[in-house]
Formats: structure tokens, sequence, C-alpha cells
């Protein structure tokens, strides 16, 4: 199986009216990670991960590669009622999960669990579990993820961990399609 | 590696030894000068010897710019490295590293630097030195301060601090104006307002050098013996823009909060002449944070402006 055939049963899944969440990760769990399929999206930044749009589903959702240096991490996020699916292709990821802060949050973020989500697995998350962080602990490998969110979004939710306040913020992609973005 | 090397591959420009166990690299690296990217990870690199000597004066020396030596068993910076003038990029991260030499400043060109998942305790001064340095990752280790003078890299685009045991910052960190990136999560940053109750009295000496400063008397070189006008020359200026006191060595360390992009509150050390140094409407209520933010704010406002993302917690 390749990625361009994944690409081709996502949408064909996504273009029915009901898609189920199983099906999703067991598929692209199945997606046996080959680099020479995706290095033409993996362009990495030397200060930050970057988000390089792979393709755009038709509108139903949009799938990307992640590609993060040596000690880069995401701050605590939200995804804005979507569905979303992280799919390791080379290294690995901790995710660390956390409970929604109270309304009036004024304390610490309370951690739920942790783990570490190596090459080839896939891991789902959406708001009503609760809210990420994601981060390549690692000092010596790099690390590329493979995400699909339905429906797509560009803005979410980020929280500071010390207070639980929250702050919106527009996502933005490092490239699309294979091509550097510049904005 | 083969000792026939630089005959065989004399353009060689990239090398990738990572992960192949190796515990030196040899004289035979040195005189390859087209080599500008050496990846060495992942080996059992870190005894003496590890690098070859006249790193300094060889081909190689002049040549590298990218030199990844994560992934081994360094215990100190190995002293080799410094003369690599015109070395861009430098990874020890991974290593076993307990504290950054000062003549970290002799790698003039260093551009990118990291240093995470060691054991560092403390970051020298001397690495506000490197004038071009856009990229540090200190995460993952174990430093309790950062000193002001690193306020002074300019060129600093992205600072990476977490998972280290900072309870504040020092102000001066509001003066990088093109960071970009700063992560400060995983640090037990102090939350909640804390004055330092101990004050310790200034001496006779520091009270009449303050007098001296503050009044402006005058005097000459050849009215006081060398070491007081040593002394005198030492007074510093006290930080708090509205007030025009100077002290020697007996100061209050204050944390204030500092509103960062309107969210995040961040404890930055500030040193005052005297408890008395404050804001006009402060009143020491231990529990409040809003008299220490109000005196910050303008300054605050004005850094927020300039620092355009802030990772935090």
């Amino acid at each position: 199986q390749s990625l361009e055939e994944l690409i081709r049963i996502l949408h064909q899944i996504f273009a029915e009216d009901k898609v189920s969440v199983e099906e999703v990760q067991a598929l692209m769990e199945s997606y046996e990670s080959n680099p020479e399929e995706w290095l033409q999206y993996a362009k990495f930044d030397q200060y930050r991960y970057t988000r390089n749009l792979v393709d755009s589903g038709n509108g139903k959702f949009n799938l990307m590669i992640l590609c993060w240096g040596e000690g880069h991490g995401s701050s605590i996020h939200d995804h804005t009622d979507s569905h979303c699916f992280m799919k390791i292709l080379q290294g690995n990821l901790k995710e660390t999960l956390f409970e929604w802060p109270e309304k009036k949050g004024n304390g610490e973020m309370i951690k739920k669990s942790e783990r570490v989500v190596r090459e080839n697995q896939c891991a789902y998350i959406n708001d009503s579990i609760g809210l990420h962080r994601v981060e390549n602990i690692s000092h010596t490998e790099t690390a590329v993820s493979l995400h699909l969110y339905s429906p797509p979004f560009d803005s979410c939710n980020t929280f500071d961990q010390r207070t639980g306040h929250k702050h919106k913020v527009k996502m933005t992609f490092y490239s699309e399609f294979g091509e550097r973005t510049h904005c | 590696l083969p000792a026939g090397l630089s005959q065989w591959f004399p353009s060689l420009e990239v090398l990738d030894v990572s992960g192949t166990g190796l515990a030196e690299l040899g004289a035979e690296l040195l005189a390859l000068p087209c080599l500008h990217t050496l990846l060495a990870k992942n080996n059992r690199l870190g005894g003496p010897g590890s690098l070859p000597k006249g790193l300094g004066q060889a081909a190689l020396g002049r040549s590298l710019r990218v030199l990844n030596l994560s992934g081994n068993r360094f215990l100190e910076v190995p002293p080799a490295l410094f003369g690599l003038r015109g070395l861009r990029s430098l990874s020890l991260g991974g290593n076993r590293l307990h504290s950054i030499p000062p003549d970290i400043q002799e790698l003039r060109s260093l551009e990118f630097l990291y240093l995470g998942g060691n054991f560092i305790t403390s970051i020298p001064p001397e690495l506000a030195n490197l004038p071009s340095l856009s990229y540090l990752v200190l995460c993952d280790n174990k430093i309790q301060s950062i000193p002001p003078q690193l306020a002074q890299l300019h060129s600093l685009r992205s600072l990476s601090l977490h998972n280290n045991l900072l309870t504040y910052l020092p102000r001066e960190i509001l003066n990088l104006v093109h960071l970009e990136e700063l992560s400060l999560r995983g640090n037990p940053l102090v939350v909640r307002f804390v004055r330092d109750l101990t004050y310790n009295p200034p001496s006779l000496l520091e009270l009449a050098g303050r007098t001296i400063k503050t009044r402006n008397v005058a005097y000459a070189p050849s009215d006081l013996p060398e070491n007081l006008v040593r002394y005198l020359s030492l007074a510093s200026n006290c930080p708090n823009p509205k007030c025009g006191g100077v002290y020697f060595d007996s100061c209050v360390r204050q944390i204030k909060f500092v509103d960062f992009c309107g969210k995040y509150r961040l404890p930055l050390m500030h040193y005052l002449c005297s408890p008395e140094c404050s804001s006009p409407c402060s009143s020491a209520s231990q529990s409040s944070t809003s008299q220490s933010e109000s005196d910050s704010e303008d300054e605050a406002s004005v850094a927020a402006r300039r620092m355009q993302k802030v990772l935090l917690g």
C-alpha cells in the first residue's frame, strides 16, 4: 500500500455521509511509512515544527505532514470540534493529554496521561477526549507525522499549562502540496 | 576511520558516521579541505582524544560549518572544538555536560547551538558574546538562572528553556527584540508574588558611597585611597526608572509579574536599591499581584508588541 493509495481510499471513505473513526485510524495505521513517498512534503524549519499540506480532501478533511526537529514541541491545544488523527511516519512523538481547565481556570492544568506514539502507530483525539501537547523529546532524532483533520480548521486555542488561560491562534502552512508558502 | 580517507575522497563535503559506535574521530579527518558537515551522533565519543588535535590549524578547521555530536558521552565540551572558527551549527544534545565553558565565545560564527538534554546547571555570561547566535536550545537541563547578559544576543530568534529549574527570568529578557519563540514550560516559575523579606541593610561603606554618588559629591583620585576609588566606580544604577538611586552590594530582589501577550505572566527579577524603591502606588501586599503589574505594564506592553510568540506552559 502506498501514500497515494491511502489518500485515494480516504477520499472514498469521506465521500460517504457517515465515517467511522475506527476505520480511519486502522487505515492510517496500516500504511507502512515509506520516506520516498513523502520526502517531498517533509520540509523542516530549524526554529520550530512545520505543517505541510498534502491533500485538502475535497473540503471534507485536511491531510498534512508535520516535521519536528530535535526538541520541537507544540503548545497545549484543542481541535476546534474536529477529529484529529496523528500517524508517526518517522521517529517518535510524546503526547501528553490534559483535562479541559475550569471555566474560571486559575490553577495548573491537570495532566491526564502521557505516552509515546511510535513509528507507524496512529493516535486519535477530539475535544470531548481532552486537550493535548505533542512534542519530539529526542535530542538526536527528528520526527515526521501524518495528520488528518476532519472537518478542516485553521484556528484553535492554545492553553497556558500554569493557569489554564486560553488564547486563540491562527494556523498556517509552511508548504502546500510540496511548494513552500511565503506569508 | 580509515587512514587514507583524505586521499581517497579529497572533495568530501558531507560525512555521516552516526550510529557506528566510534569512540574517537582521528587525524584522518584533518586533511579534508571541503568537509563542511560532519554528523557523528549516537556514538561512543566523549573520552580524551575523541576529537583530533590540531583541529584549529587544519584544513578542516576552516571548512567545517556543521558539527553534530549529539547522543554521545561527552562530560565537557571538548576544548579541541574551539579552533573551529567557521562553525555555524553545533549540537551536543543528549550528552553528559555539566557546564558550558566560557571559551564557547571563541566560536565566533556560531548561529545554532543545541545543548538540550544534558546536566547543565548554569550559563556563563560569555555565551552572550556570540554575535550571530540565532537559535539556542537549553531545554531538559538543570539550569537555575539565566544571566542578564544573555539579552545581548541581538540575533536570537528562538530560545528553548523548557524543563529546567528556573523560578524567574532576568528583566533584561524583554530586550530580545527579535525573539519569536520562547519555551518556558516545565520550570518551577514563581506564580505568586514573592517579596524578598530578608533585606540586609547596607553597610556604612555602602551608605557613604550612595550619598557621594546621588549627591554628586566631587572627588579626585588623589583624594582617596585606591580601593575606595575602585569601590565608587562599581556603583549600579537602580533599575527602577522612577528612582535615581544607586546601590553597591546591598539591594532588594523583587519579582515582578509582567503580562506577555495579555495572557501569560512571567516572573521577572528586578534588583532595587531598597524596599522603599518601587511604584508610588504600592503597598506591600503579599498575595496581590496587581501592584507588581501596574508599574511594569508600560514596559510590558512595549515588549509584548515586540515579542511575537511565547510558548509557555
